[in-house]
């Protein structure tokens, strides 16, 4: 079954397409990553599943329905930013006991253990939390909730090293006890690689690539050699990503189709094949120029 | 596992969870009362003259001011529980727009309760106060019981009303800032302008079609249909607005 | 061990490489049960299609077999097949680089195979 289905999906703000014709579906119980730069409309396209903000035009449905003022994405739904706002007169204890009310799966055991794991006084108010715990705070609060679409934004902003950790892993258990469809923004791939099935890729307001990671990771190759020899091997290939190192050796990332009997030839060439993180190639399939940064300074 | 969930079900968490959160909503009244019962024992209009050598001094002691204390707390209540905070914390949990609009209509209707039953009892509290602290003499008009209760009700009324221009107000200003100047704006100036042309302010004639309605029954009428329709006015325009978050 | 996030290798890879060298290391017998992949994906914080991803490669490669819902086992001669492939696989490219590294160094081959011996003396008195 498809949880997620967007079908030429455009939001405008003032006449500015903030997305702009997107589509993709995911299926039930997939762990998804939605990879994007910073303002490519990951956020957006999130209110738009939780049915906080209604799309200009094309189709959105989440668990069959649309979900824009629909109170069955709303209950099956939960979305977790450093935006999510709770009274400023209830504790955190009483916070969850109104979570509890409203969320029918509610584990209110594991919300309780991870309050304390945290070490969070169950007396404090949410206001009062820097910005780390904020996080912390609202994710036990997204994990717990057990929805059947529990979408991330950007869960681990201000959080350390070491809860960050905790928080993945956490997560990771629950989530194999207790499958459900999760969809985990970002705009730092290698952070949650481990534990996604799929990437999700935006740009421009567009599905760049919806690939599964392991895919992602073979995707693409870069190519290593002198100039000459690897300009060759571009000729008819869409170049990705390309940078001058050294003094004639030319590094340049493109879509892996090689065959065998292709490798051998350009190995003997002189030409090295090394594989890309699927992270960096995120960065460059993003970057909007062949050389990244890099071009700037050229003249 | 998906659930189902029903909007009667939804109203009724969002309205428990809203008791206990705008909890400072009811401190406030406590305290706004406190002041009007402070003000009122002061004695509300009073009159004083000179009979047969006897010098006399007249004080009305009331729940007036309480009252009207009250009017101003339920309107600026109103008007805040429209804000974005407020409506952030609704889509925290689960809600539609709907189940957000009828359960705060519902808390303005148990605020409204508190309000108007607090404010109308207070006029013993400010007589007693009057007679014990300030060793007044006093006069007090007899009351029964079903006169209490129609105290009550009227002002549970008036209150209800205001509520729903709170609500109504607060909700404009939500579609549009503007509102927030406009609506100033436009009712002063009414008032500048009747004044400026020597003409009974229609403010005060649209005030009057409810103040001195002299039939408990019409009053009733008429005050709960303006409610009515104020409200469903504010669903109506609060059901297409985005919540930016 | 813990998985090498920077390692360019893909993480199902990984996994197969951890689940072999478990297996040559006689923590599986032949006929045991190994990892299913959630016990996979708890133990290594990946998603359990990774897991089952790399559990996948070993049974193509008939270091596994499945059996129909009760998981995946180690077949019989998984310990001669994981040897016969790193032998030929990882030993191979392994040496393919290192003539490469001496050729560019501009190193004998006898030298080479000095290096090699001086090597393997070594790690045999530890």
């Amino acid at each position: 079954m498809n949880v997620i289905e967007c079908n030429g999906l455009t939001k405008a703000y003032f006449r500015k397409n903030v997305l702009n014709g997107l589509t993709f579906t995911i299926e039930e119980n997939k762990i998804t990553g939605l990879i994007g730069r910073n303002g490519v409309g990951k956020t957006t396209l999130v209110k738009i599943l939780a049915g906080l903000i209604k799309e200009t035009s094309g189709e959105v449905r989440v668990f069959e329905q649309h979900p824009f003022n629909n109170l069955y994405t709303s209950a099956n739904t939960i979305l977790v930013d450093d935006q999510m706002f709770f009274p400023p007169a209830l504790q955190l204890h009483e916070l969850l006991e109104v979570a509890q009310s409203f969320y029918p799966n509610w584990d209110m055991e594991l919300a309780q253990r991870l309050l304390q794991y945290f070490s969070f006084d169950p007396s404090h108010y949410h206001q009062t939390l820097s910005k780390g715990r904020t996080s912390t705070f609202n994710m036990i609060i997204g994990l717990a909730s057990r929805c059947s679409l529990t979408i991330l934004d950007e869960p681990t902003t201000g959080m350390d090293e070491a809860v960050r950790k905790d928080f993945y892993r956490a997560l990771m258990k629950d989530y194999l006890a207790h499958p459900r469809t999760i969809l985990i923004s970002s705009h730092h791939l290698n952070e949650i690689e481990d534990i996604l099935e799929d990437v999700l890729l935006i740009k421009n307001g567009k599905t760049l690539l919806h690939e599964s990671i392991s895919d992602l990771k073979e995707w693409a190759i870069a190519l290593q050699g002198a100039s000459t020899v690897v300009q060759k091997w571009l000729v008819e290939r869409n170049c990705i990503f390309q940078r001058q190192v050294g003094k004639d050796t030319l590094y340049a990332v493109v879509r892996d189709d090689f065959t065998k009997e292709n490798k051998e030839e350009a190995l003997r060439g002189g030409v090295e094949f090394i594989p890309v993180k699927a992270s960096d190639l995120c960065v460059y399939l993003t970057n909007d120029t062949k050389g990244g940064i890099d071009d700037v300074f050229e003249r | 596992m998906s659930s189902n969930v029903s909007l009667v079900e939804t109203v009724k968490k969002q309205y428990a969870f809203k008791m206990k959160a705008y909890i400072d909503a009811f401190s406030s009244l406590v305290g706004i009362q406190f002041i009007a019962f402070l003000f009122s024992l002061g004695g509300g209009s009073s009159s004083m003259g000179t009979s047969d050598g006897y010098h006399f001094e007249l004080k009305f002691y009331s729940a007036d001011l309480v009252i009207i204390f009250t009017f101003i707390w339920i309107f600026v209540t109103a008007i805040t529980i429209t804000t974005k905070p407020y409506r952030n914390q609704d889509f925290t949990f689960v809600t539609n727009r709907m189940s957000s609009s009828l359960s705060n209509i519902l808390f303005l209707l148990s605020a409204s309760l508190l309000g108007a039953f607090t404010a109308v009892l207070s006029r013993f509290l400010i007589q007693t106060v009057a007679y014990f602290l300030l060793k007044e003499d006093l006069y007090i008009a007899s009351v029964m019981t079903s006169e209490m209760m129609i105290g009550i009700t009227v002002s549970l009324l008036y209150v209800f009303w205001i509520s729903s221009i709170g609500y109504f107000v607060g909700t404009l200003v939500q579609i549009h800032k503007g509102f927030a100047l406009l609506i100033p704006v436009i009712v002063i100036g009414s008032l500048f302008y009747d004044g400026f042309m020597q003409r009974y302010a229609m403010l005060l004639i649209l005030f009057q079609f409810y103040f001195l309605e002299s039939s408990m029954v019409l009053f009733a009428i008429k005050t709960l249909i303006t409610t009515a329709v104020l409200f469903f006015a504010s669903i109506a325009i609060l059901n297409r607005m985005e919540v930016r978050r | 061990m813990i998985l090498n996030p920077d390692d360019t290798k893909p993480i199902y890879v990984q996994i197969a490489e951890w689940i072999e060298t478990e297996i040559l290391n006689g923590h599986f017998q032949s006929d045991e049960k190994v990892y299913s992949q959630y016990q996979l994906a708890e133990m290594f914080t990946i998603n359990p299609a990774t897991a089952a991803k790399g559990l996948n490669l070993l049974a193509d490669e008939q270091i596994l077999y499945k059996k129909r819902g009760l998981g995946m086992f180690v077949a019989t001669n998984a310990k001669e097949a994981i040897v016969h492939k790193r032998r030929s696989g990882t030993l191979k490219q392994l040496i393919q680089e290192l003539v490469l590294e001496a050729e560019r160094l501009s190193i004998k081959e006898s030298e080479l195979l000095e290096m090699i011996k001086a090597a393997r003396k070594k790690e045999g008195s530890q």
